[in-house]
């Protein structure tokens, strides 16, 4: 019977995925996300990596950008597919079946915004250093990383508060929606070393949500 | 000191196996290895990948851990938590490309199920072999030139395995219950517990006497109220025997008996990984026309579901009874030749496997044209 119950919840997952979010940010996550696509422009071409079921891609794409979604879950894809019909911006936005560190046949230099949303906490030490050299690549000079994510607070008190906290989140998180999370640690310095000004990094209160802005050297100063 | 670690984790990842354990990814070296030494592949489960490092103990080899979620190979494959997405980044992440010089990497054979030889191979170059099921028939299998035997190749349920599955499941399910219990009505905590140990215990020690009644395609659900009606006899025949007959005690008793023995069997096609979860409507079929004999569903299938005919290129399924709908054959087919069909003639194709895995399995199924 638990196989079956836990079952039933994986399969279910996309749909339940967007609760499961909402009460691991606690509700912060929709202003930051509207916070950091302000940032788009009309006509730019944005990647948005892990695009899930395409909260970032679909705010991009209603300010005009082409954008591109790549999710390595095809369940998403299709909840994701879905949204956009319904919003009716299906010439705006491409979803493809590609995991982050597949980007290879991308043209070096092709995109004027790369985001992601809670995606990056999802990956793997190794990963996320090699994406973040790719994203150097494909980036052109001038454009934007975007990123919004769960993050680990440096202060050792607040950690000790946090964590027992979060743990308990993280299992209920993890039989509503299958998923966990490593809250990410030291990201603007690891996006610093792989070569991006940081432009804006910003911590909330309790040091475990961070949106970071970044930029990629060279080009036109905004 | 490790064999003490390696025995406390055993002990509590097995208590608590219906969560996920976690550990880091990415490369592990074992021994001293070289240019030529094996590459394996693993799930990024705790107890795997402690299990695996013991059986490569002597050996210099390299160990690759994908992120499978920390959950282990086959649940993980099937559930898409273990696909080509998850190798693909580990083979071009952990810098194994730059240690060896040879493209061949040995993942265990049930990641079948959710990743592609083929895919692999295009996308990356490296050519996967499917070694053993089991990590302890390591050994064996490089002594073979890398080649798995026919029992290698094959799940089973053993003793030991039974009795872990029935120890989980008995330890979370009596966590649940106890504390209800304890708050509600503790004069029946202690009986309670014994009662869901004695009960899983029994059904999963006992499992070789029904197990292939079972798989014959017999409902659960008989099973389910055979249990319970042997359970009622017992309860019965003890009631008449300590103060005679009390309907308090037997309705009390039947009712808790009846949702346990319902909760703990129900469950044993999931439990079991000797028995399809449910749909066993859906059947494996062979398009005669396109298979060639390549003999791919053989190599990986768990249940040692198929033979090929080699003087005509066919593959057969004497054994198709055994089949637990992995999907594994399907995946893997190089020429497309299999597909899941139910009587009503509704199929899932092998491009729906490979994309959703086991996922909602019972919902793609789809209507087809007279074509096959
Ligand atoms: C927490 S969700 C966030 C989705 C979306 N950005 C949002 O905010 O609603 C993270 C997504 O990243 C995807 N993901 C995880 N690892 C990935 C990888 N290596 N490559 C691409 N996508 C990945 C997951 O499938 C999941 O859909
Ligand atoms: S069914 Fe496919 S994998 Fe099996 S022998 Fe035929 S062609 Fe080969
Ligand atoms: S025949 Fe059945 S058990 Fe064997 S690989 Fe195919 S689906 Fe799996």
């Amino acid at each position: 019977m638990s196989t079956y119950i836990l079952m039933k919840i994986l399969e279910s997952a996309p749909s339940r995925y967007d609760l499961g979010i909402r009460l691991l940010t606690l509700g912060r996550l929709g202003k930051a996300y509207d916070r950091l696509t302000s940032l788009v422009k009309k006509g730019d071409r944005v990647l948005d990596l892990g695009s899930g079921t395409g909260a970032l891609a679909l705010r991009a794409a209603q300010k005009g950008a082409k954008v591109k979604g790549i999710d390595i879950n095809p369940r998403m894809l299709e909840t994701a597919q879905a949204r956009v019909k319904a919003a009716n911006l299906a010439q705006n936005i491409e979803f493809v079946e590609m995991g982050v560190v597949e980007l290879d046949k991308e043209e070096a230099e092709s995109f004027e915004v790369v985001m992601s949303g809670l995606c990056f906490s999802e990956l793997t030490e190794d990963e996320l250093r090699f994406t973040l050299k790719e994203l150097r690549r494909i980036l052109k000079p001038g454009g934007l990383l975007l990123i919004a994510d769960e993050a680990r607070p440096r202060t050792i008190l607040k950690s000790l508060i946090i964590s027992p906290l979060r743990m308990f989140l993280r299992i209920f998180v993890f039989i509503l929606t299958q998923t966990t999370t490593r809250a990410l640690k030291n990201l603007p310095e690891q996006v610093r070393t792989a070569g991006f000004d940081i432009v804006s990094s910003k911590l909330n209160r309790s040091e475990t949500f961070l949106e970071l802005v970044a930029r990629k050297p060279g080009g036109r100063e905004k | 000191m490790r064999f003490l670690g390696y025995a406390v984790a055993n002990v509590f990842e097995t208590l608590l196996r219906l969560l996920p354990f976690p550990c880091r990814t990415g490369l592990i070296k074992i021994g001293k290895p070289q240019k030529d030494s094996p590459v394996f592949l693993t799930c990024n489960y705790h107890l795997t990948v402690q299990r695996v490092k013991r059986a490569l103990k002597g050996m210099d080899a390299y160990l690759l851990i994908a992120n499978s979620r920390g959950i282990n190979v086959w649940c993980a494959a099937a559930g898409g938590h273990l696909t080509n997405h998850e190798v693909i980044s580990v083979l071009k992440t952990s810098g194994i490309e730059g240690l060896v010089g040879h493209r061949q990497v040995i993942l265990p054979q049930l990641a079948a199920t959710g990743v592609e030889l083929k895919i692999i191979k295009e996308k990356t170059g490296w050519r996967i072999i499917w070694g053993p099921v089991y990590a302890k028939d390591i050994p064996v299998f490089m002594q073979n030139k890398m080649k798995a035997g026919r029992m290698e190749r094959e799940v089973k349920f053993p003793f030991i395995q039974r009795l872990e599955v029935a120890i989980s499941w008995a330890f979370s399910l009596s966590l649940l219950a106890g504390i209800i219990a304890a708050i509600f009505f503790p004069r029946v905590f202690v009986p309670l517990i014994l009662f869901i140990w004695g009960l899983s215990l029994a059904t999963f020690i006992f499992y070789p006497l029904y197990g292939s009644w079972l798989s014959s395609g017999k409902g659960s659900l008989t099973f389910s109220l055979l249990v319970w009606g042997v359970i009622l006899l017992a309860l019965v025949l003890y009631s008449h025997l300590s103060s005679g007959i009390s309907w308090r005690f037997l309705i009390r008793w039947g009712i808790i008996s009846f949702v346990f023995v319902f909760i703990t069997t129900l469950d044993l096609k999931g439990g079991s990984p000797l028995l399809a979860g449910g749909f066993e409507e859906l059947k494996v079929t062979i398009d005669e026309d396109k298979c060639r004999g390549a003999a791919f569903c053989e190599t990986v299938c768990p249940r040692n579901c198929y033979d090929v005919n080699r003087k005509k290129h066919k593959a057969i399924l004497p054994r198709a009874e055994r089949c637990v709908l992995c999907g594994a054959c399907i995946i893997q087919c190089p020429f497309d030749a299999l597909y899941f069909k139910n009587p009503e003639g509704e199929v899932i194709l092998p491009g729906t496997m490979r994309k959703y895995k086991q996922n909602l399995l019972g919902k793609r199924v789809m209507k087809t044209g007279n074509n096959r």
